[in-house]
């Protein structure tokens, strides 16, 4: 199952000049501007609180009302938002190499401009590309996706044929889970499934999930390497 | 206090070299549990669930209230946790923390995503009364696995708990006391329990109920609640060490044995509460026989 990646996905780097690192994500009409500042010195909130050796990292998610099909507000006390944030926190905090930075805070701040499913998926990509232009040492890309599994959770899992990159009406009628690796082949960072389904679909899920993540990092891997060369090519004229 | 303070370095290589050969400070194998204690109180819907040291009281309270007008079919069911300083001196009252977020989002996505309460037959007359269930967690001791005592004591609330029966006719509605008419359970469709796991030296040692210092010490978890017909309710693995794929796998076939067990439990605990409830069986309701003084007493009652 190829991503159809040159007409689907749009991801830029260095969007925002103010920032340390910024980038620009498109997974189909789910859009994303993420912005890393840091790391940083951490503010002085409580002195002695940082028991960790290593930088902290700080993730705010706000979600624009005009994102989805219905206008809302989120508010920030939102649980299921504070929970993605909790999540890429933690995903970053085993990848990034924190311990370079004791007593640092980086703080990555996604804006939600549209969103139409794998919100989470998109929201990492977009970290991992913000970060890289931040130029934080990391061992490697956290890149994630989704996965849904076609027939319902009553019917037999023979039929079952999984389907990657679900957009927001399929998320709202599919079983589906939102797989995030890091750190070579096959290793799985993020694990985040909400919907019942049968045990016996998870297998196919996972492992089309991480077919999925790998074509996305070359996907990122390639915008990364084009943006570099345009760097350096400035830098050279 | 913002923090649990965090273990000492002596204490946290200690346990990660006992770890490596698969030994626990504590004894246990790595996949077997503390010794679990399920008890229900006097009162419908209360159970208490020891696991080890840790201690979680679960309480279920249903009013009457007006439903949402965008669900008017629908009752609401609401849980609450509540992690006050009796636990851990590191909860605070009224101030959210970490612990909490992820302990009431996972009951949350556990029970009341995975439909496993039904809402609909809360609601009494359509978009004006309906029952609003609350679900109020209280952690009375904390000492590791928060979620899965959590989420086996609410199990147990849920199917202990009996709500006031109703009758409706055309637009009156009466509710009947509980000595007027036997109170009725809730529907519940499927009986999901979590089981969480935590891994340490990249995903080798895995690692179930964890005690507050080995959460303290580990590198990731994997949460995954589901039922013992093996439909998955939810996995929830936030960031920490990347592990394999095969790996999380095999924790979901180690949660469906573990599920069993939880549902054994709870069903035997169920049956044990209503036998103790109901002394004397059928035959002792029926019979419209006062119960009379005894001999003694009357010898008592002359002098």
């Amino acid at each position: 199952m190829p991503l159809d990646s040159s007409s689907y996905s749009i991801a830029q780097l260095s969007t925002q000049a103010a920032a340390d690192g910024s980038s620009y994500l498109e997974m189909g009409l789910t859009k994303i501007i993420c912005t890393v500042h840091g790391p940083r010195e951490s503010p002085t909130r409580s002195g002695s609180s940082s028991q960790s050796p290593g930088a902290h990292i700080e993730t705010s998610i706000s979600i624009a009302g005009f994102s989805g099909t219905d206008r809302k507000r989120h508010g920030r006390n939102d649980k299921r938002t504070q929970e993605m944030q909790h999540t890429i926190s933690s995903a970053f905090s085993s990848t990034l190499f924190t311990h370079l930075y004791p007593h640092s805070t980086i703080t990555i701040s996604l804006h939600v401009l549209s969103q139409d499913g794998s919100l989470l998926a998109a929201c990492l990509n977009a970290a991992t590309l913000a970060l890289v232009d931040a130029g934080v040492p990391m061992s490697d890309y956290v890149v994630a996706c989704t996965t849904g599994s076609t027939a319902s959770y009553a019917g037999d899992g023979e039929e079952a044929d999984p389907l990657l990159d679900l957009n927001g009406l399929e998320e709202q009628e599919l079983p589906f889970l939102t797989v995030g690796t890091s750190g070579g082949e096959d290793k799985v960072n993020v694990l985040i499934m909400e919907t019942r389904v049968q045990v016996g679909r998870l297998e196919a899920m996972i492992s089309v999930g991480l077919d999925g993540c790998r074509q996305i990092r070359g996907m990122l891997d390639r915008v990364v390497r084009e943006h570099g060369e345009r760097v350096l090519e400035a830098r050279v004229a | 206090m913002p923090s649990e303070p965090a273990p000492s370095t002596n204490e946290s290589t200690f346990l990660l070299s006992a770890l490596r050969e698969n030994i626990r400070l504590d004894g246990r194998a790595l996949d077997a549990y503390r010794p679990i204690s399920l008890t229900f109180g006097s009162e419908y819907g209360t159970a208490d669930v020891r696991l080890g040291k840790t201690r979680v009281l679960a309480k279920i309270a249903c009013e009457v209230t007006t439903p949402y007008p965008d669900r008017k079919f629908d009752g609401i069911f609401t849980i609450n946790t509540e992690l006050s300083p009796l636990g851990s001196p590191a909860f605070e009252v009224g101030r959210q923390d970490t612990t909490e977020l992820l302990l009431s989002r996972v009951l949350e996505k556990t029970i009341r995503r995975s439909g496993a309460l039904d809402t609909e037959s809360l609601c009494i007359v359509a978009g004006q009364k309906c029952f609003h269930l609350k679900a109020t967690l209280h952690v009375l001791d904390h000492d590791g696995n928060l979620v899965d005592a959590s989420c086996l004591a609410l199990v147990a609330a849920l199917l202990h708990f009996r709500r006031q029966d109703i009758e409706v006719k055309g637009e009156d509605v009466t509710i009947f006391d509980v000595r007027e008419r036997e109170p009725i359970r809730l529907t519940i469709q499927h009986r999901p329990f979590c089981v969480s796991f935590s891994y340490y030296h990249n995903g080798e040692v895995m690692v179930q109920d964890a005690t507050l210092l080995e959460e303290q010490c580990r590198q990731g978890e994997v949460v995954v609640s589901m039922n013992r017909f093996g439909e998955v309710a939810q996995i929830a693995k936030y960031g920490g060490a990347p592990v394999d794929g095969l790996s999380v796998l095999s924790c979901t076939t180690a949660a469906l044995e573990r599920v069993k067990g939880f549902d054994r439990m709870v069903t035997e605990a169920l049956k044990a509460d209503e036998a103790r409830r109901d002394e004397g069986g059928l035959m002792a309701e029926l019979s419209a026989e006062n119960e009379r003084p005894t001999g003694s007493m009357l010898v008592g009652s002359e002098n």
